[in-house]
């Protein structure tokens, strides 16, 4: 398990000193002031993993969906949160979905190593899952997770600490599954001379992930990021993001409200509003060969997405009475994916994905 | 000060009662829901309001807008508790009033107003945080299975008395000339007029002319042609007088039943149990208006959907001008459907903190040509089929309805209510 413990001596410390309190200079007055400020707000937004982590949990606890280690990354002890039945469908939708992009990904050309960078990955299960599900398989696979250094002990603590991972870890290694994880934040990508991720291997088709994570950033330095590993991987690279959407009207505007009131700021939300400003931000980002874009509704309500008898399985799982709410919340949320090379090409051009021109109508 | 006025003011402060008040007032609630049946009558002039869902302070808000008990008669279409942090509160305010005034409010009953919903979404929860045990949510629950299905109010205007308010937007005043009537009203919270209809006086003559504007918006446009001299409609035909029969409306939380095709039926159910998973009862609390022809799948698992044919041929048969119902988050706080034979009323503002809509609540004027009582048929079968002509048929079929005031409001300021005391939920997914 490759990992930068601290990552941030290499960048130049531009803001070396922030996450430490400013160890080793003596701050003035003022940067304390806006040190602490600033450290709070990285503060909220690393506990929303805990959010995450949370409506997983419930999910799973109620047979949304099947994921053995959720548990394991929530803890065994604490008392499994009770979520509203839209907020379990939506964790629902949104699971599925990425998990299906990432499944076509690593189906396609299946003899080829392939690449995942999770951005902001925090409690995620997904590589866990992917090793259990690909024990049949010859998957070739480098994954890699950045997160605040928190929110990376948090995860390395619970590694160390179970068997089960620790078995899991070597026998995917063994089979050519490797995991990394590092300590990173992401605003030093975004940086002139940026360090080096360990183990990022350019030569390989990488899939970026972003589940509520480049949002949180300002917009110039979320395009700086994504520009990081444009850069860095000159060949097949794809990103599927997950963000809020649309937030000007009644619902958008008490959502930005609400969020914010609890030091919640989606900064990049009001850029990126809609399906087709997301499509058009991963064109912008270099992801030249497709966009598309869906909102949760959208996704819910498509066979193609969601096999009638499966959501049939989950409308049975509770009996789900806001359905206007639901229909409100599932469309400020989308899953946006764009794509260069032909790797993702094959992977997701013909079935569910779509080129550049056919996916005007999902506006 | 007598305990139940001591408590309506512990109530009002948003203060729980003591756990051996709330059995008492749950027992004399009970006693006094007993002997309605499971259709109320209600006298106009009456205010109609939605779901409230435990936002204790929008309902104050909403007193506030709507005016108190006992000055304004109040018929309430259910789901008080669930989803807001004060459903406790809530509802034993509006059963404190009920015990107190009960000829003044109504309370019909809501697909929430259930064991089973409220143990999911937080009623339950919230009894077992504020008393530490089960008792309190168990007393309400035995009310819940007393509250009626429905009411029928009788006796409303066929126009309204035009407010002397100022309008919100002089733009859009319109001068009542005489022989108009005033079918519908939009009121702010500050009480000014936001738009006013006037009904269309050849209502039936053409089919174009007989289908008043469906919404509030789309009266700006025509309202002020109707600006005509006055004594331009000095033959107009029918205001004021009584024997034109406005129907009755009903008031149900969610909508009609393909099992009950009158509301004798509904008075005919054993309502004294738990809402059941399905059948009559159960539909007249989950089923929702949509623009479909008959009857179909409701999406919410439980209960129909139902489209204007259904609605229709359901006024004509039970003399109904007007079906008012709740159960569905519109964000104007309103939504008239069907050429106005069904209207959604919406009365929790900014719906779980989080939805962003307004809220509304109706008011229906008494007709005063008519003593309060509106005459019904009984021939009305044999009416219909007397009418062959199409067009005659249309005029016969559609009762003229009552003139409707809405009052539409915004969730009630931050600072009245504090923070929740509750630690904020996931409402959003992150």
């Amino acid at each position: 398990m490759a990992s930068i413990p601290n990552l941030n001596t290499l960048g130049g410390g531009r803001r070396g000193h922030r996450l430490r309190g400013g160890r080793g200079t003596t701050p003035t007055h003022e940067d304390a002031t806006a040190d602490s400020v600033e450290r709070g707000r990285d503060q909220v937004v690393q506990q929303t993993d805990h959010d995450a982590s949370s409506s997983r949990m419930s999910a799973v606890a109620l047979g949304y969906l099947d994921d053995p280690y959720a548990r394991t990354f929530f803890g065994h002890d604490t008392e499994i949160p009770k979520r509203y039945p839209i907020i379990n469908r939506g964790t629902y939708v949104r699971t599925k979905a990425i998990d299906r992009l990432v499944k076509q990904f690593l189906d396609v050309r299946p003899t080829q190593k392939k690449q995942i960078v999770s951005l902001g990955a925090g409690s995620d299960t997904r590589f866990f899952r992917l090793v259990d599900e690909s024990s049949a398989s010859n998957l070739h696979l480098v994954y890699h997770e950045l997160d605040f250094e928190a929110n990376v002990n948090r995860k390395r603590t619970t590694l160390r600490q179970s068997a089960e991972l620790s078995r899991l870890l070597k026998s995917g290694g063994d089979r050519g599954l490797t995991y990394h994880l590092h300590a990173l934040d992401l605003r030093d990508l975004a940086v002139k001379s940026p360090p080096e991720i360990p183990s990022l291997d350019p030569q390989l088709p990488t899939l970026l992930i972003s589940e509520c994570c480049l949002c949180y950033l300002p917009h110039e330095t979320a395009a700086a990021v994504l520009d990081y590993f444009s850069m860095h991987i000159p060949g097949s690279m794809a990103l599927v993001l997950y963000e809020p959407i649309r937030p000007f009207d009644a619902f958008g505007k008490t959502m930005v409200t609400n969020l914010a009131s609890r030091g919640i700021h989606l900064q990049t939300l009001k850029r990126y509003s809609t399906l087709e400003a997301q499509q058009g931000r991963l064109r912008l980002a270099g992801l030249s060969d497709g966009q598309a874009a869906r909102d949760v509704l959208q996704l819910y309500d498509d066979d193609d997405w969601m096999a009638p008898e499966e959501r049939e399985r989950i409308e049975k799982l509770e009996w789900l009475d806001e359905v206007e709410e639901w229909q409100l919340l599932a469309s400020h949320y989308c899953v946006a994916w764009g794509w260069r090379g032909e790797a993702f090409g094959e992977a997701w051009a013909s079935r569910g994905g779509s080129s550049s021109i056919r996916n005007i109508q999902m506006i | 000060m007598s305990d139940l006025d001591k408590a309506i003011a512990q109530l009002r402060a948003c203060r729980p009662i003591p756990e051996i008040q709330v059995r008492e007032l749950c027992y004399k609630a009970r006693e006094l829901l007993i002997e309605e049946g499971n259709v109320v009558t209600v006298d106009a002039p009456v205010t109609i309001c939605g779901d409230i869902h435990g936002q204790f302070h929008d309902l104050m808000e909403l007193f506030r807008v709507g005016g108190d008990v006992p000055d304004t008669n109040y018929l309430f279409m259910g789901d008080f508790v669930d989803r807001g942090f004060y459903s406790l509160e809530s509802f034993l305010l509006l059963l404190c009033l009920k015990v107190r005034y009960p000829d003044r409010i109504t309370l019909i009953r809501g697909n929430h107003e259930s064991r089973q919903i409220t143990t999911v979404y937080g009623f339950y929860d919230e009894c077992l945080r504020k008393y530490g045990s089960a008792n309190v949510w168990r007393y309400c629950c035995e009310v819940f299975d007393y509250l009626a299905l429905g009411a029928l109010v009788i006796g409303a205007a066929t126009e309204l008395e035009p407010t002397d308010a100022p309008f919100a937007d002089p733009s859009h005043a319109t001068t009542v000339s005489e022989g108009d009537e005033v079918e519908v009203e939009l009121l702010n919270s500050a009480g000014h007029i936001v738009t006013r209809h006037v009904r269309d006086r050849y209502i039936g003559q053409s089919s174009q002319l007989s289908n008043p504007p469906s919404s509030p918006s789309q009266t700006r446009e025509q309202t002020p042609s109707r600006n005509g001299a006055p004594g331009t409609g000095a033959t107009g035909s029918s205001h004021g007088s009584s024997g034109n029969g406005g129907g009755a409306v009903l008031c149900v939380h969610g909508g009609l039943s393909p099992l009950i095709d009158s509301i004798d039926k509904i008075r005919l159910l054993d309502r004294k149990q738990e809402v059941p998973h399905e059948g009559a009862m159960c539909d007249l609390l989950w089923s929702d208006p949509d623009e479909i022809e008959g009857w179909g799948l409701s999406p919410r698992g439980a209960g129909f959907l139902f489209g204007a044919d259904i609605v229709k041929c359901f006024n004509h048969k039970n003399d109904l001008s007007l079906i008012c119902r709740a159960h569905q988050l519109v964000m104007e706080g309103f939504k008239e459907m069907f050429q106005n034979t069904i209207v959604t009323v919406w009365s929790a503002p900014n719906y779980c903190y989080r939805c962003g809509n307004i809220a509304a609540i109706l008011e229906l004027g008494e007709d005063g040509s008519n003593a309060g009582y509106a005459p019904r048929s009984n021939g009305d079968v044999e009416r219909s089929h007397g009418a062959s002509n199409g067009v005659l048929t249309e005029r016969m079929d559609k009762l003229k309805g009552p003139g409707r005031r809405y009052r539409v409001f915004e969730a009630a300021p931050q600072d009245s209510r504090g923070m929740p005391a509750k630690k904020p939920v996931a409402d959003y997914f992150l």
